[in-house]
């Protein structure tokens, strides 16, 4: 089973007829997708380095010398894919009704004291890359933590060199952050 | 002295079967210890007959349940499902229909294998067994599962179970899921695996019990005969499968097509997804405060974290975490494992397997960690508590455990596979019904729901719950012979929607007028736990939907309206403006409605909100905008201040234009904007910070968090790692 990727182009930009995209859905799923969806974005970005892994829309952890880094098409860089990426976004936090409103008009509108919609966007592009909807005060979510090395390793058949440690380094970042504040 | 002669293969106890399945289970890996298997291989034309003949068995005793039963709950919208098991209660194969059931009417038959029935009640040919108890296994006492054997020459080779959702077992009003209610005596009738019938009949003493207990035994009794005509219909078919393809070849296919699915699963977890860990957040709310409960102390407002963490292995299993999450309550809303269990099987049936060979094979790979003792999932007081509604926060744990599963076929290129789903809230009642007699009354389709959106197009309108895959609202002519009640319109509501690239499907209100009713009493039925807090289900930039709201609007003066044959209100329209434009007093009822007397032309309106969009709604086609406005489904301020899309309507042609250079303009300015009011993660966390160290939060916030550190020390060091608070700080 296999698309070519003029018709996975066509798919994920939603310009696929759709008896071709009900297929698509429905029969048993193409073994080499991964490497086509890859070579798709690689085509797509701005920048030359290779893409391991996407990561959203905009985002992929892509190898830059001995890193891997997460980056937005654009080009911005958002540091190592352990950490997470939100800690270098830009933030727009809706905790108020007025703010709220905007986009969830009177009835819509959750409960400030209670919910705060956090926007994320790419300080390069200004590309709105998540939006959280958690209660006031709950820690930034690291949506996504991909075990990358095990991936190449052991489903791909094909380790990366110079393979990293899997572990969350986010609350380096916070720790440090706290320790400047003292 | 030598083994009592059992029931099971060779004179085995079925208990001994049991525990000889799991033992090789247990040092093999492999489901019954088949490290080979060969019959299924060796013939794959008469393997995949013999399964779909199973499963041919299944759908069509579904159907004839459907064609006895007279309640709308199964002939209208289906709310019913099959499963065939082992002697050992492990499910081979398991019909459409609402499958969160499928290892929960498995876990009564092993309940009861645990419990020494085989010896000490007696499971006989023609034997039914009845169970609606979650504390056995089971979402809410309104789910009735209706069980029996299967023998061959004597030896029990399997059962045939039916789950029903029902719409009466004689709970305190309003009667079927009461949610004022906080103690176990309010859930109704619970059935704890009873024998109800014998030689293929309904016993009469238990016929006798529900006509005195019930308000609405017709329909229960119709359920229970439909469940038996269709299990007696599938336990037929399955003797004439062994007649045809021979008893041996039964046992060892049967038990083949659970190991050829465990395999299937990994494979498909290794192809589809990347292995690594994925998170999400659950707040659950619970409005106990005014709820008219005589257990005082179960009145008050409570919020619980649900943290969920999926690792998906690199040996290609998964396992779900819900390490943080908060204490139970007073409420019946707490869950147990084995509820927890029944999502992971209807989302399983959804997403990874769901090419209709789902069993116990699906899930094998899979594994739960048991919630923390006394936690929301596992209330050591659970024998204490009302369990009418544990699926609320469920629906809710498992519609964000779809959306986790979403982003990890998203990053492994899959994106068709990306969606997520969200459930509502609204009403039920109780009262007088157009005939004059007094019951439960609540109408419950499930098409009204919008489900995310998918990777590679919108969501399916109306189109998705995660509690089975077939929904259907049922045709209205139907529920208003039902329910003394009209409904005002059906019509998709554009705010329901989340936003995105590709926008959620969308949402249809109900609005429900009250006609020809003596006396009636409305209260709320929630099959969510998100009010105030909206849940976290925006994809990669897509925004969630916002609130969910239940409703009664009361008009001033609705006789002298209809004497001026003035229009009456259909449609909750834009949701700043209804208390303007309604004329008469609008209710918001929050999360959970009170009980409230509602009278002759009051409407009762539920607005359901979808899950999340996907993508940066700005990037969004504007071909794709002004079709969906050509449709209704999109206004001209969505347009502008959510997509910045500059449209104007062409009179003449009858339909909305995009002026381009305009939108160009519009899109570019919004980037700008983000620009200007995003500030640096840095400066957002030093200011939250400051707000947590003043504990400057609300108090149900501040009690929520307290909650979930008192019962985990990893959540409560994260938490403090992330803020970089002192090891001494308390919330």
């Amino acid at each position: 089973m296999s698309y070519s990727k003029e018709d996975l182009r066509d798919l994920y930009d939603g310009r696929l007829p759709w008896n071709k995209t009900f297929e698509i859905m429905s029969k048993p799923k193409d073994d080499d997708r991964f490497d086509k969806y890859v070579e798709i974005l690689q085509e797509r970005v701005s920048y030359t380095e290779r893409i391991l892994l996407p990561l959203g829309d905009h985002l992929n952890v892509v190898q830059k010398g001995g890193e891997r880094i997460v980056k937005c098409d654009c080009g911005h860089e958002f540091g190592d894919w352990r950490q997470n990426w939100k800690l270098n976004a830009l933030i727009f936090a809706r905790d108020d009704t007025e703010k709220l409103e905007e986009v969830y008009p009177g009835l819509k509108c959750p409960d400030p004291n209670l919910c705060e919609v956090r926007e994320f966007y790419c300080p390069g592009c200004g590309s709105l890359l998540m939006v959280e909807a958690v209660p006031v005060g709950y820690p930034l979510i690291f949506d996504a933590l991909p075990d990358i090395d095990s991936f190449y390793r052991e489903w791909l058949g094909r380790p990366l060199p110079d393979e990293k440690e899997f572990r969350d380094m986010t609350y380096q970042v916070t720790r440090e952050w706290g320790r400047e504040l003292e | 002295m030598s083994e009592r002669k059992g029931i099971g293969e060779g004179g085995k106890t079925l208990k001994r079967m049991m525990e000889e399945n799991e033992r090789l289970y247990r040092e093999t890996g492999c489901y019954a210890g088949i490290t080979e298997p060969h019959l299924l291989k060796e013939n794959p034309v008469k393997g995949e007959l013999f399964h779909s003949r199973i499963m041919a068995s299944l759908i069509a005793g579904r159907e004839t349940t459907r064609m006895v039963s007279g309640s709308p709950f199964v002939r209208e919208v289906a709310e019913l499902c099959l499963g065939l098991y082992t002697p050992e209660g492990d499910n081979i194969a398991q019909s459409t229909g609402i499958q969160i059931h499928i290892k929960l009417m498995g876990d009564n038959i092993q309940w009861m294998i645990n419990k020494n029935y085989e010896e000490e009640v007696g499971i006989n040919d023609g034997d039914f067994f009845i169970a609606n108890e979650p504390v056995i296994s089971g979402m809410h006492a309104a789910d009735v599962y209706d069980m029996l054997p299967i023998f061959w020459e004597g030896e029990l080779i399997g059962w045939i179970s039916t789950v029903i959702m029902e719409m009466d077992i004689g709970a305190v009003s309003p009667g079927l899921m009461p949610l004022a209610n906080v103690e176990r005596g309010t859930d109704g009738l619970k059935f704890c695996c009873e024998r109800i019938g014998s030689n293929d009949r309904l016993n009469r003493d238990f016929e006798h019990k529900i006509e005195i207990c019930l308000d609405m035994s017709d329909i229960f009794l119709l359920d229970r005969k439909g469940a038996i005509a269709s299990n007696i219909r599938v336990r037929e078919e399955i003797k004439r499968i062994i007649g045809e393809f021979g008893i041996e070849y039964y046992k060892r296919a049967t038990r083949e097509l659970i190991e050829e699915e465990r395999r299937s699963q990994i494979v498909r977890i290794r192809q589809r997804m990347v292995p690594g860990r994925y998170r999400g957040v659950v707040p659950a709310e619970f409005p106990m405060a005014d709820q008219p409960v005589a257990w005082l102390p179960a009145k008050r407002d409570t919020i619980r974290l649900i943290p969920i963490q999926m690792d998906v292995l690199p040996a290609g299993g998964l396992v779900l975490d819900f390490e943080g999450v908060g204490e139970w309550g007073w409420h019946p809303f707490n869950g147990t494992p084995q509820a927890v269990w029944g999502g992971v099987s209807i989302v399983t049936v959804q997403t990874l397997a769901c090419d209709g060979r789902g069993n116990l094979g699906s899930l094998l790979p899979i594994e739960v960690k048991e919630p923390p003792i006394d936690s929301l999932l596992n209330p050591s007081q659970i024998k204490k508590l009302a369990t009418s509604t544990p699926w609320a926060p469920l629906l809710d744990v498992f519609g964000m455990w779809t959306h986790l599963l979403g982003i990890a076929f998203y990053l492994r290129g899959f994106r068709e596979e990306t969606f997520n789903y969200r459930s509502s809230a609204g009403w039920q009642m109780a009262g007088y019904d157009q005939m004059g007699t007094k019951r439960p009354l609540m109408a419950a389709g499930t098409g009204y729901f919008g489900p995310g959106a998918c990777g590679v197009c919108d969501g399916v309108d109306c189109g998705g719950w995660l509690a089975t895959p077939e929904v259907d609202m049922g045709s209205a002519e139907v529920w208003e012979l039902f329910v003394p009640h009209m409904e005002m319109s059906r019509r998709i509501d554009p705010y329901s929607v989340g936003y995105g690239r590709f926008r959620s499907g969308l949402a249809i209100p109900q609005v429900v007028m009250i006609h020809r009713s003596q006396q009636l009493v409305g209260s709320g039925i929630i099959g969510t736990a998100s009010d105030g807090i909206i849940p976290n289900l925006g994809q990669f930039g897509g925004y969630p939907g916002g609130r969910r709201n239940t409703m009664l609007l009361r008009y001033d003066n609705l006789p002298e309206l209809m004497e001026k044959r003035q229009p009456l209100l259909y449609e909750v329209g834009h949701p700043a403006d209804l208390k303007d434009r309604f004329p008469g007093q609008v209710f918001d009822m929050g999360l959970l409605a009170v009980p409230t007397e509602i009278y002759e032309g009051d409407l009762l309106v539920s607005v359901s909100a979808a899950a999340g969009g996907l993508g940066d709604p700005i990037e969004r086609d504007p071909a794709l905008i002004t079709a969906d406005m050509d449709n209704g489904l999109t206004t001209e301020w969505q347009a502008s201040s959510i997509y910045c899309v500059k449209t104007s309507y062409d009179e003449k042609a009858k339909q909305w234009k995009v002026d381009e250079a305009a939108t160009k303009e519009l899109r570019q300015s919004k980037r700008k904007e983000r620009l200007a009011r995003g500030v640096p993660a840095k400066d957002w966390w030093q200011k939250s910070r400051q707000r947590l160290m003043d504990r400057n939060l609300d108090g149900k916030i501040l009690e929520m968090y307290q909650s979930s550190m008192r019962l985990s020390e990893a959540f409560t060091r994260e938490f403090k790692d992330f803020w970089a608070l002192p090891d001494d700080f308390n919330l």
